[in-house]
């Protein structure tokens, strides 16, 4: 009799243990939608027509992580990359036209002067495991490339962001890798910005308009 | 004899009970207000106060990413100095980050004052400002880390019952730097540093008794109520450490 009633508080405390690392996880598998409204720079805006692509791979964008003994992850930042763009470009330049393809249909007849296509090429991120640390951090690096309307190739350039947020009472990982994928994106943004002309290549295509 | 003895005890019970509520309150106090101390250090330079329609941003630096302040923390001292009789204008310092982006990202923010009189050249960004009506702005650098911890609870369960026993602490420290600059004369108007320390300690027996320290909320208030003297004493504001142990 003894015996069953130990059983039977076992299968309780399993129960309630498994219901409250599932809690603490964060619901197992958190899907993790990154949205924000991102601020458009207070920049000068350069005399150059510029066409934006932005691909499929980068409106799609989904990273997905498993961490051991934690959860697995899914982060889709495709919304906010399309947002974050173009509210930056619009007023970095004379004139943004989104494109389709490239080389444009009629390079010669265009008023485009140089199409940007950016790419997501990395994303990390950490979540604390231990009780000490507080704040969840994520590293992102794209990819920018600026081409001739012809397909041609100007530049390419690297630009990474790092954003840093804090678990609270009020934010818990999901919102803390979200806010932290924000920040980072706006480093990147803040990046570009403010050192998209004086890149060397850049800086000379630009004194060729 | 057995009633005898139950009397004795019951009335030596009444009699140490008042004692005993009494030292163990002082002991509670002792360990939870001791536990932490304070040291300000507020230093003004200027006569500058803040006017009837001008407003404070508070923004936490990030050039540093191991020990950048808090967000929590920064919108606790915005609080702080906004509500109340006599709160002051604060302009909320993510919308004064979107205002002004991206000059106040990490990586863009100024470091100086004579760095934040070149921003105020770029297009655009003297005319945010002004919109804005901020007349300082508020820098805060600093963290709250664990500097020591130590001990151990025990805790055990059974079918019948379940209890801890042992003792835990940990020690926080919680420093803040608060810069001022007066974006309207352009200058620097001051610092306040605030190091707050506070030991938690939770001692069990079958019960824990979690007796914490919190030195950031600690320290939160004693910042918040240096920048509100520093913002609205013109002169008077006497510079120097201002040491306690609550």
């Amino acid at each position: 009799m003894q015996l069953m009633q130990i059983r039977a508080y076992w299968r309780q405390a399993r129960l309630l243990l498994g219901v409250l690392a599932c809690y603490l996880l964060g619901g197992c598998a958190p899907v993790i939608l990154v949205d924000a409204e991102f601020p458009q720079p207070l920049v000068e805006p350069l005399p150059v027509r510029i066409g934006l692509l932005l691909n499929e791979e980068l409106l799609a964008y989904e990273y997905i992580e498993r961490i051991p003994q934690q959860a697995s992850y899914t982060i889709r930042i495709g919304n906010a990359n399309a947002l974050m763009m173009n509210r930056l470009f619009q007023p970095m330049f004379a004139a943004v036209e989104s494109v389709d393809d490239l080389p444009l249909a009629q390079p010669g007849s265009s008023r485009i002067d140089g199409v940007l296509i950016p790419e997501l090429e990395r994303y990390e991120f950490d979540v604390p495991i231990g009780m000490q640390d507080e704040f969840v951090e994520v590293w992102m690096q794209y990819l920018l490339r600026l081409y001739e309307p012809n397909g041609e190739l100007i530049t390419e350039w690297p630009i990474s962001g790092y954003g840093k947020s804090e678990l609270t009472k009020t934010s818990d990982r999901v919102n803390a890798i979200s806010r932290a994928t924000v920040l980072a994106m706006r480093e990147v943004g803040a990046v570009i910005a403010t050192k998209f002309a004086e890149q060397p290549e850049i800086e000379y295509w630009l004194q060729e308009r | 004899m057995r009633p005898y003895y139950s009397k004795k005890r019951l009335s030596i019970i009444r009699a140490m009970a008042p004692r005993t509520y009494l030292l163990a309150l002082i002991s509670l106090g002792i360990l939870c207000g001791c536990s932490v101390t304070s040291r300000l250090e507020p230093y003004k330079q200027t006569d500058a106060v803040l006017g009837e329609d001008d407003r404070v941003v508070i923004l936490p630096r990030r050039h540093h990413a191991s020990h950048e302040a808090e967000r929590s923390f920064v919108d606790c001292v915005s609080n702080g100095l906004a509500q109340g009789n006599e709160g002051l204008g604060v302009h909320i310092s993510t919308v004064f980050e979107d205002r002004l982006y991206p000059w106040f990202e990490p990586s863009t923010a100024p470091l100086s004052i004579d760095d934040f009189s070149e921003l105020l050249k770029k297009p655009g960004v003297h005319e945010q400002v002004r919109l804005s009506k901020v007349r300082f702005i508020i820098w805060l650098d600093g963290s709250t880390d664990r500097v020591a911890s130590g001990g151990a609870i025990s805790c055990a369960a059974s079918p019948f019952g379940a209890g801890c026993m042992g003792l835990a602490w940990w020690e926080d420290d919680a420093r803040y730097d608060a810069t001022i600059w007066d974006i309207r004369d352009l200058s620097s108007a001051g610092t306040i540093y605030a190091d707050y320390n506070g030991r938690s300690v939770v001692p069990a027996l079958i019960i824990p008794i979690p007796l914490i320290a919190r030195p950031q909320a600690q320290a939160c208030r004693g910042l918040t109520e240096q920048l509100k003297q520093f913002l609205t004493t013109p002169g008077g504001y006497e510079p120097g450490p201002e040491l306690s142990a609550n």
